[in-house]
């Protein structure tokens, strides 16, 4: 038998055990092992995408799909890789993960089995439209009409190893949110929307987090490194689609906390889980048919679009419908206090959702004047960076004041008592700062200011003394993934603040200065290379008569074929990355160089491994205390 | 039910609505977006040529264009083929440059390319390892850009395909030519 059919059956089974399960939700319910039903369709979705990876390793050029992406000489690991970095292998891979989602719930130890039966089904549903989307629309295992010898993906842009692992990373974010919108339509089906809800919930939505945000961390990470010019966001749609289900799920983990610790806030807890799972398929929506055109688009096709399109108008029709009959029911009639964690959690959550409003408006914005309008607008990072400036010192002010204040209610006096100190260091050594080394704005100041304080008050906060841990507390993940924040806005600031970028002409003996760095030109050497001829120039880093770096950037000329290329010499140091570019126009008797200095880039993928690490080990501090 | 509410309503309604904008958009189908370099001027860059070994493809040539098509390509890429028809199409308007970019390639693969398929560039500028058209922005091939008087106007990522042609390239060019 053919493999193409094995994997085409494998996704039958798992389409048909699928519906089965899903049928679970009629209010006439079919007596069935949910376990089964449940189960079946992780092993043969499993199954089907080891088979798809072994056509891929071994080149089987029978099928459309490795003809299209893949080369019998390509490296063993971006054939593997090759076999998701494409529509139909990628769709695989996402219901693969929701399969494993449902799989690993089936196992969780909730006893309120009408609840339990009712996210299954739900989740199974979902299994089940992604199934049929993949069958009926991007059939991974078409098989090719002619006979092909050799396959056409051996573009050297995309064999990179980040760019094959940071897709995997970020479905398990977007599709784990899957997960939570089943919690939210069983927890509103079964009337069971409390405390316990809250507890049950909580370790999905900060595994979903965490890999969302790594996901979002490694694709910023690439295109820093390997897109080379220096920028690591760049408010493209497909980044943005990212980062709003990122921006909600930071909103809806803060609320479950809030519910699992007050018991209020149901009904918006419901809202913001639909919320953000519809972000993740507004996102894939977005990406997949072709609507919005970027560095990360697969082949568009409209038909896909048209059913990822009714697929999420279905399950979002579903899901709010419900919510607007059983939300005015959840809700506990409760007073909540100005002041107190629960109303500084809540304006947090406020703003992230008006970030959110911002980032949805600006990516959504050129479609609509297209429309509407029939003209292209293009909204770039100066809106981004206006309207999000005052969201984002207010946040960090919450930020700071939120985990100081009690549940219940708490006196300001108190609040400000506990972070006074912290931010008066704060604001000295940001002013020492601006003063020694240059002349900040206010906004500047206010920022980081901020977020300074906010570093040092969650350090604090992180370590203070506990008679069980020693020195470390449950709230050390918490702790972790605030420093991380205030770590991440704080570089981005700086970064932006302080990057500097000059173009040269000089001579050799020249001395350049750039942010009082001194770059001395000491040399042009003439080089031999194996199949080309270079042009080395040395610069070196002064600081009075020492030498502190030495850069070479290089110009080469290839005989065979006729190709100039100039290679950038770069220095990364802990504090900054430092580009040397040279260029020699012709008939002229001065190269020119471009210098950049860009600062505290390792801080901001420093902030992202903290702001992960401080999800994981809160999930590992839950594991432990319920033990 | 009593305990309907109106404003709980409100999201299933806002959702509405989005699936009709996003089943419009999907109508149309040919909304692009923007680059970052959409009305800014050309970047800075120079490279040497594909066919003339003593010449360079710079800055200079792009902005003495009056209207100019920077098309970046590679001979591997397949859709780059099938838009080379276009390309060839779009050289015979008067009063338009066209530039290539050969990217990431070897010169014999481009070479037999051209000669096979024919050149519509002007000049054909090459960058091998692909670090002289990072200032474009490249993300991938094709790309097309539109400069007129040196400022980029528009962005193509992809292939132009035919109805892509009609729709969007050829009003673009009509409004500046």
């Amino acid at each position: 038998m053919n493999l193409g059919n094995v994997g085409n059956i494998l996704m039958l089974v798992c389409l048909l055990a699928s519906l089965i399960q899903s049928t679970q939700l009629l209010p006439k319910k079919i007596d069935i092992d949910y376990k089964i039903f449940s189960r079946l369709p992780f092993y043969s979705s499993l199954l089907a995408f080891i088979l798809l990876i072994y056509i891929f390793v071994d080149s089987n050029f029978n099928y459309q799909l490795v003809v299209n992406n893949s080369h019998s000489e390509k490296p063993l690991i971006y054939k593997i890789a090759g076999a998701w970095g494409n529509h139909e292998g990628s769709l695989l891979l996402w219901i693969l993960v929701l399969t494993i989602f449902n799989f690993i719930f089936s196992y969780s130890k909730i006893e309120h089995a009408d609840f339990k039966k009712n996210v299954i089904a739900f989740q199974s549903l979902m299994i089940f439209g992604f199934t049929l989307f993949l069958l009926l629309t991007s059939n991974p295992f078409t098989p090719t009409e002619t006979i092909v010898s050799e396959g056409l993906g051996l573009n050297p842009v995309l064999q990179d190893l980040l760019l094959a692992i940071h897709p995997p990373i970020l479905y398990v974010g977007y599709v784990g949110y899957s997960l939570v919108l089943s919690f939210a339509i069983g927890g509103m089906i079964t009337n069971k929307v409390d405390k316990e809800w809250a507890q049950w919930i909580h370790p999905w939505v900060l595994t979903a987090w965490i890999f969302l945000t790594l996901g979002i961390g490694l694709g910023s990470f690439w295109a820093y490194y390997e897109l080379g010019w220096g920028g690591y966001w760049f408010w493209d749609p497909v980044e943005n689609a990212s980062l709003m289900p990122w921006l909600a799920g930071t909103a809806l983990f803060h609320c479950v906390i809030i519910l699992e610790k007050k018991n209020i806030l149901q009904s918006w807890t419901i809202l913001l889980s639909i919320l953000t799972f519809s972000l993740s398929l507004i996102g894939t929506f977005l990406v997949r048919s072709g609507i919005l055109n970027s560095v990360h688009t697969f082949a568009s096709d409209p038909a896909r679009g048209l059913f990822i399109l009714i697929f999420l108008a279905i399950i979002l029709i579903i899901s709010f419908t419900l919510y607007a009959f059983k939300g005015p029911l959840l809700d506990n009639k409760s007073e909540m206090n100005l002041v107190s964690k629960e109303s500084s959690i809540l304006a947090n959550n406020w703003l992230l959702l008006s970030t959110l409003f911002v980032v949805f408006l600006g990516t959504l914005y050129p479609l609509g004047t297209d429309l509407f309008l029939q003209k292209s607008t293009s909204v770039g990072p100066n809106y981004y960076i206006l309207s999000l400036l005052p969201i984002i010192v207010l946040l960090l002010f919450f930020m700071i004041i939120g985990p100081n204040a009690k549940w219940q209610s708490d006196k300001i006096s108190s609040i400000i008592l506990s972070t006074n100190k912290l931010f008066i260091l704060s604001l000295a050594i940001i002013f020492g700062f601006s003063i020694y080394f240059d002349e900040l704005h206010l906004t500047q100041i206010t920022l980081l200011t901020l977020c300074l304080t906010l570093i040092l008050v969650s350090i604090k906060d992180g370590l203070r003394v506990n008679h069980n841990y020693t020195i470390i507390k449950p709230s050390l993940g918490k702790s972790l993934a605030h420093i991380g924040f205030g770590l991440l806005i704080l570089s981005v600031v700086a970064n932006a603040t302080f990057a500097q970028e000059k173009i040269f002409q000089a001579k050799v003996s020249d001395i350049l200065i750039l942010d009082d760095q001194k770059f001395r030109f000491d040399s042009v050497e003439q080089n031999k290379g194996k199949n080309y001829n270079s042009i080395i120039a040395t610069f070196h880093l002064m600081d009075n008569k020492t030498i502190l770096e030495t850069f070479k950037p290089e110009i080469r000329v290839y005989s065979n074929p006729p190709t100039v290329t100039s290679e950038t010499s770069i220095i990364r140091k802990f504090l900054t990355d430092i580009y040397v570019v040279m260029n020699i126009p012709e008939n002229s008797d001065f190269v020119n160089v471009r210098i950049h200095i860009k600062p505290l880039i390792s801080f901001i993928w420093l902030s992202i491994i903290l702001m992960v690490i401080g999800g994981m080990s809160a999930i590992v501090f839950r594991i432990k205390l319920k033990k | 039910m009593k305990n309907l509410k109106l404003k709980y309503f409100l999201p299933v309604v806002i959702t509405i609505v989005f699936v009709i904008f996003f089943s419009q958009l999907l109508k149309k189908d040919v909304t692009k977006l923007s680059s970052q370099l959409i009305e800014k001027p050309v970047p800075t860059f120079n490279m040497p040529t594909l066919l003339n070994d003593n010449q360079s493809f710079s800055t200079i040539d792009v902005i003495a264009s009056d209207i100019a098509l920077v098309n970046i390509w590679s001979s591997w890429c397949i859709p780059c083929r099938s838009e080379h028809e276009i390309l060839m199409l779009l050289s015979k308007i008067e009063g338009i440059d066209l530039y290539g970019i050969n990217y990431k390639d070897k010169e014999d693969n481009a070479l037999d390319f051209i000669n096979k398929l024919g050149n519509p560039f002007k000049k054909i500028g090459v960058d091998n390892n692909g670090r002289s058209s990072m200032v474009w922005g490249v993300y991938g091939v094709p790309e097309t850009f539109i400069i007129h008087k040196g400022t980029v106007i528009y962005k193509h990522i992809g292939p132009i395909h035919m109805n892509e042609l009609e729709e969007i390239i050829l009003p673009i060019l009509g409004d500046i030519l």
